[in-house]
């Protein structure tokens, strides 16, 4: 069972499975163990790409290092010297045909590795940015929440702001009453003070009327002749002086 | 004639402003607005109207009595204080407004619980790498394949690839 994720769609599926390179990994024990502890990254270990390395260190402890290799070259040469392993042309071709597969295998394997690492690394990171994104939306939900929690709170500032304006505007109504009150008060009051003024300034000026009609009636025309006379006598007068004062 | 009115709270215009949310500024201000000329209009009018000089007036006014009656009268005279018709209404609006509140905050809460409910989803979930497609379809119930819909691979739409 492929342990690493495998995302829908994967096309590089095959070739992963026909890689034996060291980056795919083997479920190692044969237990069953829920939930599914960490797989390894890595497969197990192999020396010359086929032979796995417990056989090494099975034969260590016994024959010492080159212990398997001089079991895999006496087994070799038995096959050949009893003919269990005929020499014949698909010999050749079995050798060049490896030759190749070697070569190509040692020279492109880790970049092909690389490239389907790359693949599966990039869904994982897409995977990851979604599951990232997805929970600082929801952080930021529960954010902006608790702030329009706080902001309800604040809801009695309103109420308060429309009494006050209630009461500033009964308060402004009273005094504009009062006042209102006062200046009729005083309006009439003085148009009673103007109106007496007003009596007495016509009073006074009628009086002075007929006190100068009267008298204008009392002069007498005899009265009035002999006025006349002296007041072109006294001019007389007047001009003899002006003229004696001007000559000099 | 000093009769009294309902003394005025002193409101913190800048907390208020704080806790407008942006959609709702527009009333704000106007509401502002409105607060601040009724506030200027109050501070304009003195509180008692000016006295009148009745010794004065008694001794300019040559009618006898005159004054004295309209002394008397004026003494006798109260301004009746303007009938509160909107307090009641602004508490009835509170009421209401409360009760609001109250079922959005629960709305509020409900909706927190839930975002929480996702958040630990994915604070428990395990992490990608270490995933089977099981586990996935599991936690995401959107990935997985409906094999019944389109029972061959890739059992979505071609067109979803």
């Amino acid at each position: 069972m492929l342990s690493r994720l495998v995302l829908t769609s994967n096309p590089v599926l095959l070739l992963l499975l026909s890689l034996v390179q060291a980056s795919r990994s083997f479920h190692q024990s044969s237990q069953s163990l829920a939930p599914v502890p960490p797989l390894p990254e890595k497969g197990g270990k192999v020396r010359h790409g086929i032979f796995p390395e417990e056989l090494f260190t099975l034969l260590y402890p016994k024959t010492g290092v080159t212990g398997p290799y001089m079991l895999g070259t006496g087994l070799l040469l038995y096959m050949l010297s009893k003919e269990i392993y005929v020499i014949n042309h698909e010999t050749f071709a079995a050798a060049s045909i490896g030759a190749v597969v070697i070569y190509g295998i040692k020279k492109f394997g880790p970049s092909v590795a690389a490239f389907a690492d790359k693949l599966n690394e990039d869904k994982v990171a897409k995977a990851q940015e979604v599951k990232d994104q997805a929970m600082a939306s929801l952080a930021q939900g529960i954010e902006d929440e608790k702030k329009e929690q706080w902001r309800v709170e604040g809801r009695h500032m309103l109420f308060d702001a429309k009494r006050n304006n209630v009461a500033m505007l009964l308060e402004t109504n009273y005094r504009e009453r009062l006042h209102m009150v006062t200046n009729e008060v005083k309006k009439r009051l003085d148009y009673q003070v103007q109106l007496q003024n007003l009596h007495r300034r016509m009073e006074q000026e009628h009086l002075v009327n007929w006190v100068e009609q009267s008298v204008i009636k009392s002069i007498t025309p005899q009265q009035e002749k002999e006025s006349i006379a002296k007041c072109i006598a006294d001019l007389k007068v007047l001009a003899k002086n002006t003229q004696a004062r001007a000559t000099v | 004639m000093a009769g009294r009115r309902a003394a005025t709270k002193a409101i913190d215009w800048v907390a208020f402003a704080e806790r407008v949310p942006p959609n709702q500024r527009a009333m704000f201000n106007s509401l502002k607005t409105r607060s601040d000329s009724i506030a200027a209009k109050l501070a304009s009018l003195p509180e008692k109207p000016a006295t009148i000089d009745w010794s004065h007036y008694r001794s300019v006014v040559a009618k006898a009595g005159m004054v004295d009656e309209f002394e008397k009268k004026f003494a006798a005279l109260t301004v009746p204080e303007p009938v509160d018709t909107q307090t009641a209404k602004i508490d009835a609006q509170e009421q209401e407004a409360s009760k609001t509140a109250a079922a959005y905050l629960e709305a509020s809460k409900a909706r927190i619980a839930e975002y929480e409910k996702a958040l630990e989803k994915f604070r428990n979930m395990i992490p990608f790498d270490q995933m089977t497609i099981e586990d996935l379809n599991n936690t995401f119930p959107e990935t997985k394949l409906d094999k019944a819909k389109h029972p061959y691979w890739p059992h979505k739409p071609i067109a979803d690839l």
